[in-house]
């Protein structure tokens, strides 16, 4: 870990135009000080806003149909949320199947949303090729050990899975960011923030120097027919070999809305749109199903040890979709 | 929260290839991404320490803290409270658990730095005097451990999950321990011991 | 000690009392108890490891400049400015050493992750961050990684190291011929790591010419003699402390590179150097399990009577040293075949040097005969139990040595009467639960009886006090514990008035702590020492309080030492010299004249998703026979570790390695995965009671490495009850199973 300058910010508009680019927020710190330790992030100053305390940033809040959730509840808070859980289980699954007890203790929604990759060639600073790291490198994963890694949205330069499970319920359910920026507050859709990595991996998301994620709303929260389905080699503690987060609106056998996204498989939160083509207005069906599932995984690119994700992350789509129909509505 | 990419630039490290790895596949350049910023030293930042004031176990001590010091570094180095145990550094065991403000944690991916003020509670602090705490008795009880190593992070973890009352059943308690890994493999006497200790604690 | 009532603590026939374990409050209080817990003198130093980016090349040049510039740098050790070390032999060749590389011995790499500089500095941050800055550059080679890799050579055992031939019996091609069953199939075990909870944490200090480490070891003795060769100082200038360590499982006994070069820089400093790796780096400064290959062969007749075994064992190693398990002639023992053949081979590559793991050799070649004996049970269309019981034997059948005991047909009565097994019904995907595939599996589980030369000491006072002492080690297995017991019930005292010193070099010397030996040897010597006390006070079995007081009112003293030498049955009692020069002969398992083993049945039950095929194992139940069981408490803990460390080896363990870069990928324990409380429902573990009166005089057997022996053979054949898919690659992925 190299040297940094240590401040605590009085306040989120504080914290912002103190922000700079040799600068990064700490939150909950899970995935910071993970990654300062490995060498790999090098700030030159943390602005600690763990302690900041603005209602819109701490708080849940449900107004009609929308959830809005301040970027520093932690996991374990929105987990822990009766009501969500009851109108939105998407949400909440997707929390408690994630991490640890301790670590949802810690960490915050908004460093939940940007934790990295789990890449050994990204996380270990002795691999001299990693464009996401080092760019122009090279990717070790292409020729290297790729069990774990994408089969969607890859690309020559880049196969690094998004190793979070939050972010797949935000993506399904039409998430808007709310940000403050250097330039005041802005909104964007949860599905423009993360970057796929094309030939500039290393550019992770679309936020601008010092901006702050503030909070995420979700217009539309009642899902109560919906799920999060995570596959993993172990029962607990385990990054997802692949998932689904599904929610659903039936009218009879018929789907009158559906949301999909899929975890462990792609190199950003991804929305299976092709997918929720299939099935909407449609009767769900195990065909159906497996149609859809057919579409979501259409453009996968695999490698040596990866390709088994395709197969799984259909048969866990197909699932996913099958228990959550079987859901009381 | 914006990565800045260009500061977490490659080590120094500049490997003379043999004929072995070079032209690989791996070595593919997407052209118009930017070279590696190799070799450029900048002014690094100087050493940066920090007092803080930190109550740990009921009493309060000001020290002065390297800011990169962890609060597992901190107690283990400065506090001489060597209970709390570094199993892996980066939040993947859980033997480093504590409780801060009463919510268990990981004082491995704690700055020391940023836990002034916050009370917090180690495996030294549970026990009253002689008298061992519910859940400590329920491990002897048990034999909720061989080793021993990872015990103070289970006793915590336990601690916490009881007050967060997840003993709603076994599959409950085993999914919210399953954050402290027990290489020696004591689970089955962990659950036990929790299930023995948690109408015990009352507010304890 | 508290009075206690619990769940873990059966009681049984000949075994001694589950009582708590000795230093119980201590783990439970956080008490300083590891290596990296013990106070220093004075204000310690920080070290860090630079370890190599490259498996195989040539260092061509270090830039030291920007990691001295780091503020509170005190040294940075490399090759080029390492002081002067002595050679060190291995484990294997009657040293010590991990490897026979010298540390820093020059620019050559030749393994991933190998020590190329120690850092020592103020703080542990100063020394993190000048590790980070340190400038290595390196000329890369092209490694060979692992079976089947370019530059990779395959030889003979006995080519390679002068012995290891497999065991022979008969005419075992003529036996397979004239089979009516024959399975015949290949199986392979991963690269895998100990993964200890405490990490390789070394301190050092000199106090004058005499050094202290405070180094989590499972052989003192071993260490402070091999570790003053390599130094070049008398070993009486050596201490090693490790009262308790961290979890062991054999990575904790052969000294590494870190050790000496802790001690140098201690030295060199004039004030203690803690070091503390990383997780990471601990895949590579130490040893591991290696990949194995087993091709088997397997012959019934019509009856089901076994006739030929033959089996092809290859095992991978490093080609800095030929470790390696071998393991066949024990498999050999384990039932009546009529012949016996096979060989054991060796490959090596460019890669650390692997190291016993968890039951050695027993893990992949019993995972291998006993997934064979299931695929033939089935052919010959039999119950796996059945055909196991039909094939028992009480002799070793290549050499005729009989069993001191063998129980494990009543471990299979026991087991299957608690599992359930007769509800099992025998074709595949026969069993389900709505969308859960459920499938039955049982193998067997042994380990070699190991004995070695031990000693003790014990002081007993006038009024019922007693100290003893030996450099014995505990790992986790409840070594103070039984120990204690051992005086107690030798000599009638209550075993809370028993101080019990181990982990120390300064004491009397006992052996390593690894193929399970420590009970049956070190409570043998204590024992002993015991009965020379009885002796003393002219008695001949444990004494009331009256009578120990008259009889040091007899004797004229108030408190009596005895030292004790114990050497196993049929080893020369001079063999005991060989202790105190830190070295550790073994006696035991398939011997010339007497076979020597534990046994256990095991059967789990596994639940697989019919779509999307993770794997879950809901309950396990083993049933175990051990001789006289010491206290069944700690033996009840060793068994139920053992059980999911067999479930963990079989479905999660596995170190992946970049074939092309020769590294380890997975260096973690968040990608490295070791089962969590989630992956384990239910355990049931039973204890058998047997009595061997023959194989010590406390006719106790090892029982630390005995239930992660077969687990992964019952996994498999679970699996394959399920699904109707034989794996025979651990582990067993969910992509092997989306057929």
């Amino acid at each position: 870990m190299r040297p940094f300058q240590y401040e605590r910010a009085a306040s989120p508009a504080r914290a912002v135009s103190s922000a700079d680019a040799g600068s990064k927020y700490h939150a909950g710190g899970t995935t910071l000080i993970d990654l300062m330790k490995l060498d790999v992030w090098r700030p030159e100053r943390l602005i600690d806003i763990s302690a900041l305390k603005e209602p819109r940033m701490t708080r849940i809040e449900r107004n009609g149909k929308a959830l809005r959730i301040g970027s520093m509840v932690t996991m374990a808070a929105l987990a822990g949320d009766e009501g969500v859980r009851r109108s939105c289980p998407v949400l909440t699954d997707s929390l408690w199947l994630a991490a640890s007890a301790q670590l949802r203790n810690m960490a915050r929604l908004g460093g939940n949303v940007l934790q990295m990759t789990r890449c050994s060639y990204y996380r270990d600073t002795s691999y001299d090729q990693c464009n996401k790291r080092a760019p122009g490198s090279g990717c070790a994963a292409l020729d290297g050990s790729n069990r774990h890694h994408a089969i969607l949205g890859t690309s020559d330069a880049c196969i690094a899975t998004y190793p979070g499970d939050w972010a797949q319920a935000l993506i399904a359910l039409d998430a808007v960011v709310e940000i403050l920026g250097k330039d005041g507050p802005k909104s964007v859709p949860f599905a423009t923030l993360h970057r796929q990595p094309g030939n500039r991996p290393d550019v992770e998301t679309t936020l601008a120097a010092g901006d702050l994620i503030t909070a995420f709303v979700i217009p539309d929260a009642d899902w109560a027919r919906s799920k999060y389905l995570k596959i993993r080699d172990r029962e607990s503690y385990a990054f997802a070999l692949t998932s689904a987060a599904v929610a659903l609106r039936m009218d009879g056998d018929a789907v009158s809305d559906v949301r999909i996204g899929l975890g462990g498989v792609a190199t950003v939160p991804w929305r299976a749109t092709a997918a929720e083509a299939v099935l909407k207005n449609a009767a769900l069906s195990e065909d159906t199903a497996q149609q859809a599932a057919e579409a979501a995984f259409a453009g996968a690119n695999t490698l040596e040890h990866n390709a088994y994700k395709v197969e799984l992350g259909k048969r866990t789509l197909v699932r996913a979709l099958m228990d959550t129909a079987g859901m009381e509505a | 929260m914006a990565d800045d990419i260009k500061k977490a630039g490659p080590d120094r490290r500049s490997v003379l290839k043999g004929s072995a790895l070079a032209g690989g596949v791996g070595a593919m350049l997407a052209t118009n991404v930017r070279a590696a910023q190799d070799g450029e030293p900048r002014a690094a930042a100087a050493v940066s320490r920090i007092p803080v004031s930190l109550s740990v176990n009921g009493q309060t001590r000001d020290v002065s803290v390297d800011t990169r010091a962890t609060l597992l570094d901190t107690l283990r180095h400065d506090f001489e409270l060597t209970g709390t145990k570094k199993g892996c550094d980066h939040g993947q065991c859980g033997a480093c658990t504590v409780h801060i403000d009463g919510e268990r944690k990981l004082s491995c991916l704690t700055l020391a730095a940023t836990v002034e003020g916050a009370d917090i509670v180690t495996i030294e602090g549970l026990a009253k005097g002689d008298a061992l705490h519910p859940m400590q008795q329920a491990f002897i009880d048990h034999d909720a451990f061989q080793c021993g190593y990872c015990t103070p992070g289970q006793i915590m973890s336990a601690v916490a999950l009881v007050k967060e009352g997840h003993t709603g059943s076994d599959a409950e308690i085993r999914e919210y321990m399953s954050g402290n890994l027990c290489r020696c493999a004591a689970y089955p006497n962990i659950v036990a011991a929790v299930k023995q200790a948690a109408p015990q604690m009352g507010d304890a | 000690m508290a009075d206690v009532t619990n769940t873990a603590a059966p009681t049984m026939a000949n075994a001694g009392k589950p009582i708590a374990r000795y230093e119980a409050r201590q783990k439970v209080t956080g008490g300083k108890i590891y290596g990296d817990d013990l106070a220093v003198p004075g204000k310690p130093a920080h070290g860090w490891l630079v370890t190599s980016a490259i498996a195989k090349g040539t260092i061509t040049a270090i830039d030291d400049s920007a990691a001295k510039a780091v503020p509170g740098v005190l040294m940075i050790m490399t090759h080029e400015n390492r002081p002067p070390l002595q050679p060190m032999k291995t484990f294997s060749t009657g040293g010590i050493g991990l490897t026979s590389q010298e540390p820093l011995g020059g620019p050559e790499i030749a393994h991933d992750g190998q020590i190329v500089a120690l850092i020592v500095a103020e703080t542990f941050e100063a020394a993190r961050e000048a590790g980070r800055k340190l400038d290595i550059s390196y000329n890369e080679g092209r490694p060979a990684t692992t079976f089947g890799s370019p530059g990779v050579v395959r030889k003979t055992t006995k080519e390679v190291v002068g012995r290891g031939g497999g065991p022979t019996l008969g005419d075992v091609e003529a036996a397979l011929a004239g089979s009516t069953h024959v399975v015949e199939a290949e199986y392979s075990t991963p690269v895998q790591h100990h993964n200890t909870i405490e990490m390789f944490t070394t301190t050092a200090f000199w106090e004058g010419d005499r050094l202290t480490l405070h180094e989590p070891s499972q052989f003192v003795w071993g260490a402070k003699v091999g570790l003053a060769k390599q130094l070049g100082i008398d070993p009486d200038n050596v201490h090693y402390v490790s009262p308790f360590v961290g979890g062991a499982f054999g990575a904790k006994a052969a000294i590494g590179h870190r050790t000496p070069l802790v001690a140098l820089a201690a030295k060199q400093l004039g004030r203690p150097v803690k070091l503390v790796p990383t997780r990471d780096q601990c895949f590579t400064i130490a040893g591991y399990r290696q990949e194995t290959k087993s091709k088997v062969r397997l012959g019934c007749d019509a009856e089901g009577r076994l006739t030929g075994y033959s089996h092809e064992l290859d095992e991978f190693t490093s080609l800095l040293d030929p470790y390696h398990n071998g393991g066949l002639e024990n498999s050999a023992a384990m039932y009546a075949f009529k012949a016996v053949g096979g060989d054991m081979f060796l490959s090596r590559g460019d890669r650390n040097v692997p190291v016993f793991m968890r039951s050695p050799p027993e893990v992949p070649v019993i995972y291998a005969l006993e997934s064979a004996m299931n695929e033939l049970a089935e052919k010959a269309g039999m119950d796996p139990v059945a055909f196991r019981k039909l094939n028992d034997t009480r002799v070793n059948p290549v050499n005729g040595a009989p069993y001191t005991s063998r129980s494990l047909n009543e471990c299979f009565d026991e087991a299957a009467a608690s599992f359930g097994w007769s509800r099992r019904t025998p074709a595949p995907r026969s069993m389900r639960d709505g969308d859960w595939l459920i499938g039955w599996g049982c193998s067997m589980a042994t380990y070699p009886t190991s004995m070695t030369p031990a000693t003790a000491r014990v002081t007993l006072n006038a009024n019922g006090g007693a100290k003893v002492e030996v450099a014995a080690h505990d790992v986790g297995t409840g070594a103070y514990t039984i120990i204690g017991q051992t005086v107690g019930e030798r000599l009638g005292i209550d075993p809370r008035r028993i101080i019990v010193q181990c982990g120390d070099s300064d004491l009397p010397p006992g052996p390593v702590s690894g193929g399970s030996v420590t009970t049956a040897s070190v409570t043998s010597a204590v024992a002993k020492a015991c009965d020379q006390l009885l002796a003393k006070m002219s008695a001949s079995g444990p004494m009331s309080d009256e009578d120990r007081r008259a009889a040091f009112d007899r004797i004229g003293s108030n408190a009596l030492i005895e030292y004790a030498e114990w050497t196993p049955a049929g080893m020369d009692p001079k063999q005991a010299k060989t202790l105190y020069e830190g070295g550790v002969p073994f006696a035991g398992g398939a011997g010339e004249d007497r076979t020597m083993f534990a046994f256990g049945a095991e059967m789990v039950e596994v639940r697989i998703n019919e779509r999307t095929r993770e794997i879950r194992v809901p309950r396990m139940t083993g049933a175990f026979a051990a001789g006289h069981i010491m206290n069944p408490r700690t033996a009840h803990s060793q068994y139920l570790g053992g059980m999911i460390w067999g479930m963990g080896s079989a479905l999660l363990e596995a170190t992946e390695m970049d074939r092309l870069r020769g590294r380890y990928v997975n260096d973690n324990i968040a990608e490295y995965l070791v089962a969590t409380n989630a992956d384990i429902p239910q355990v049931d573990i039973i204890m058998v009671p047997e009595q061997d009166d023959e194989i010590n005089v406390l006719g106790v057997k090892g029982i630390g490495e005995l239930a992660n022996v077969g687990t992964a053979a019952a996994i498999t054949d679970a699996v394959y009850h399920a699904t109707g898919v034989r794996i025979r690659d651990l582990p067993v992925r969910i992509e092997q199973l989306l057929v």
